[in-house]
């Protein structure tokens, strides 16, 4: 059963179109990636979902009902994890998440439960009376999470909610998404971060230009790539490095140098892997290991878009 | 009962002590500096000196002559001399020597006064009795034409021999500086929460809450509300620890209706609210702050907030008039000290009335708004 059904939907302002005839479905139970780089109309499509923007055209539906015409329930079913960290600093992080979660009409003992219990979910148990601005940008992240998942929501929505914390943070919130799933809240997820998608998410659609151009399973999208290869070349030091020769290999699209990985994106069809290797002796640069990557979500956006995600 | 909950957290800002201590501190202080620095400018009572008036009579009328002589008796009794002037002396010299109090030329074509401005309050008093004896002879005049008895009765005084009565009610009791500037500096105060109240929605998009707030099953009204209901009490409270601040350690007089002066002041924290929000609304943000600004500082300047504006008069009066530190700080004053309950209503409706059209305007714009 689906629990999201988007249908047509557009989004205008003025002129410009934001959102442009939007149709995707998100099954009970998923954990669905929504893919697009910045401006490409994946926060208008979410802020509409979550009635944050009025719907200039087309239809949502929750649970089979319109989110218009129901608002109320619409939003009791939905939590939102914003982008940006959206708390009260002059507020404890067990007032922060109380006070949210009491505006979904949960009242004594059963909020404070709820409060207590969505701050032991992300590891904040013990800080419920600290207020946040003693906290680091992890935990504000994670007070970030709490304060939507008490009112225990059908739908999450989490806008980027990884965006510049630690390692550790990160592998926490990744193991709540997790976690939340298993209990059976569907997640509709963004990220800049493609390892987090691949990770965790089990269909993935992409937005570009206010447009899905794509959407599916990580294997069916893999699948639209197949006229494109990845050669990653380790090398001893990339000082010598010249990305411009290199592009002008027959066949290669794409060059990014990583630390010491140079990246090549080339046309499946052409047999150039002997002229890279040639090009980087003439350069003086000592190779260490060639590998020929499978296709990744990354190629796929880059195919479908032109660009890179964090673009 | 959402408003009640956001109008709650509103609320726990009290904790805030640097934000408590600024709010209670800052019109405590300047009572306090006020208070001190202007004492000498505010007195309960007025000293009247010695009046002493100089008058020439060249009136050929006989019954003018006549009712001025008995005018002057009258007046001697009452402690005011009215002396005929030397034939030597020069009348306007001697008031402008600072001799005498006043000068009167009585003549067939009327009665002309000269005040000394160095003795005003004195000046003033005789001035008074001579446009009463003035308007009494013109009225027996008239009617000494149709019936020439009965001038004579007007002009004996009849039963009456006052020239001047008192109307003012409670005259010992008079603000001095600290009772004058608590009022002035809580009305001051409370209008600068105009700015704080620019600013409440504001922070709620600045702070990113703004999208957790709507995304709940809260209308933009109830959001409204609640913020609105929370810095109505918070406000009210900073508001009332000041006045009993300011009446058990400054002993300022609020006078026998200290409900209704909280009613006149709760009224301004209303308007206050609804002038920032709807500005908010109305203006951009910058644009509205610095307006506002302009509001506030206009209207305390003429509204009577650095020192009492009765003497204000044309084009000053008029913009006086508009000031809303004007009204309540009026209502204020006859209400403590004229007993003057009545004068309430006119800045309660004014307040109110201001506050529901800015409100009105905020609400509708913020309605046609996407988010808050």
């Amino acid at each position: 059963m689906n629990i999201l059904e988007i249908d047509r939907l557009s989004k205008t302002f003025g002129d410009f179109v934001a959102v442009d005839q939007v149709s995707l479905s998100i099954g009970e139970g998923e954990i669905f990636g929504f893919l697009g780089a910045n401006g490409a109309g994946k926060s208008t499509t979410i802020h509409m979902i979550a009635s944050l923007l009025r719907i200039s055209k087309g239809e949502i539906r929750l649970l089979g009902k319109d989110i218009t015409k129901h608002a109320n329930f619409a939003k009791k079913n939905i939590g939102i994890v914003p982008q940006e960290i959206a708390i009260y600093e002059d507020m404890t992080a067990y007032e922060n998440v109380r006070f949210f979660a009491g505006l979904y009409g949960i009242r004594g003992s059963e909020l404070k439960e709820r409060t207590l219990e969505a701050l032991e979910f992300v590891g904040l148990g013990d800080k419920h009376a600290v207020y946040p601005k003693h906290f680091s940008g992890g935990m504000k992240r994670r007070l970030n999470i709490a304060c939507a998942i008490a009112h225990r929501p059908k739908l999450l929505i989490m806008d980027e909610p990884t965006v510049g914390i630690d390692p550790q943070s990160r592998n926490h919130i990744l193991n709540s998404v997790k976690k939340l799933n298993e209990m059976g809240c569907t997640i509709l997820y963004t990220s800049h971060y493609m390892e987090e998608v691949e990770e965790i998410c089990t269909r993935i659609a992409i937005i570009d230009h206010g447009k899905i151009i794509a959407q599916g399973t990580k294997k069916e999208l893999k699948a639209i790539v197949t006229d494109q290869k990845n050669i990653w070349i380790e090398v001893r030091s990339t000082e010598n490095a010249d990305p411009g020769k290199l592009r002008e290999i027959a066949g290669v699209k794409q060059v990014e140098i990583e630390d010491r990985v140079i990246k090549f994106t080339s046309d499946a069809g052409v047999n150039n892997l002997n002229k890279m290797i040639q090009q980087l002796m003439a350069d003086e640069i000592e190779i260490r290991s060639v590998e020929e990557q499978e296709p990744n979500l990354e190629s796929v956006f880059l195919t479908l878009t032109g660009r890179s995600l964090r673009d | 009962m959402n408003i009640w909950r956001i109008a709650l957290k509103e609320l726990l800002t009290l904790r805030d002590v640097k934000m408590l201590v600024f709010m209670i501190a800052t019109p405590v202080l300047l009572v306090l500096i006020l208070g001190t620095i202007v004492a000498n400018g505010f007195h309960g009572s007025v000293a009247v000196g010695e009046i002493r008036v100089l008058y020439t009579n060249h009136s050929q009328e006989p019954i003018l002559a006549d009712s001025w002589n008995r005018f002057v008796e009258q007046s001697g009794r009452s402690g005011i001399a009215f002396e005929r002037v030397r034939a030597s002396a020069d009348g306007k010299l001697e008031v402008e020597n600072n001799r005498y109090v006043g000068y009167v030329e009585i003549s067939d074509t009327g009665i002309k006064y000269y005040g000394n401005s160095r003795s005003r309050v004195e000046s003033d008093i005789a001035q008074s009795m001579i446009t009463a004896f003035e308007d009494r002879y013109r009225l027996a005049s008239a009617v000494a034409k149709e019936d020439p008895e009965q001038a004579g009765v007007l002009l004996s005084g009849g039963e009456s021999t006052d020239h001047v009565s008192e109307t003012s009610v409670n005259g010992a009791r008079q603000p001095g500086a600290t009772d004058y500037y608590a009022i002035a500096m809580i009305t001051l105060i409370v209008l600068y929460g105009a700015m704080t109240a620019a600013q409440l929605i504001e922070t709620e998009r600045k702070r990113r809450t703004a999208v957790r707030l709507l995304a709940s099953p809260v209308t933009k009204a109830e959001i409204f509300a609640g913020k609105v209901a929370g810095n109505l009490l918070q406000n009210a409270i900073y508001i009332l620890v000041v006045v009993l601040i300011c009446k058990y350690m400054f002993n300022v007089y609020w006078g026998e209706h200290l409900g209704l002066v909280f009613l006149v002041l709760l009224s301004e924290i209303v308007f206050a609210l609804s002038l920032g929000l709807g500005f908010s609304y109305i203006f951009r943000e910058k644009a509205a702050g610095s307006i506002l600004m302009m509001i506030i500082q206009v209207g305390a300047f003429v509204g009577g907030s650095y020192f009492p504006v009765d003497a204000l008069s044309g084009f000053m009066r008029t913009v006086a008039d508009f000031s809303p530190l004007e009204w309540t700080n009026d209502a204020l004053l006859q209400i403590i000290y004229a007993d003057h309950a009545a004068a309430a209503v006119q800045a309660i409706s004014l307040n109110i009335g201001f506050s529901v059209l800015l409100l009105v305007a905020a609400l509708l714009i913020m309605k046609r708004r996407e988010g808050l």
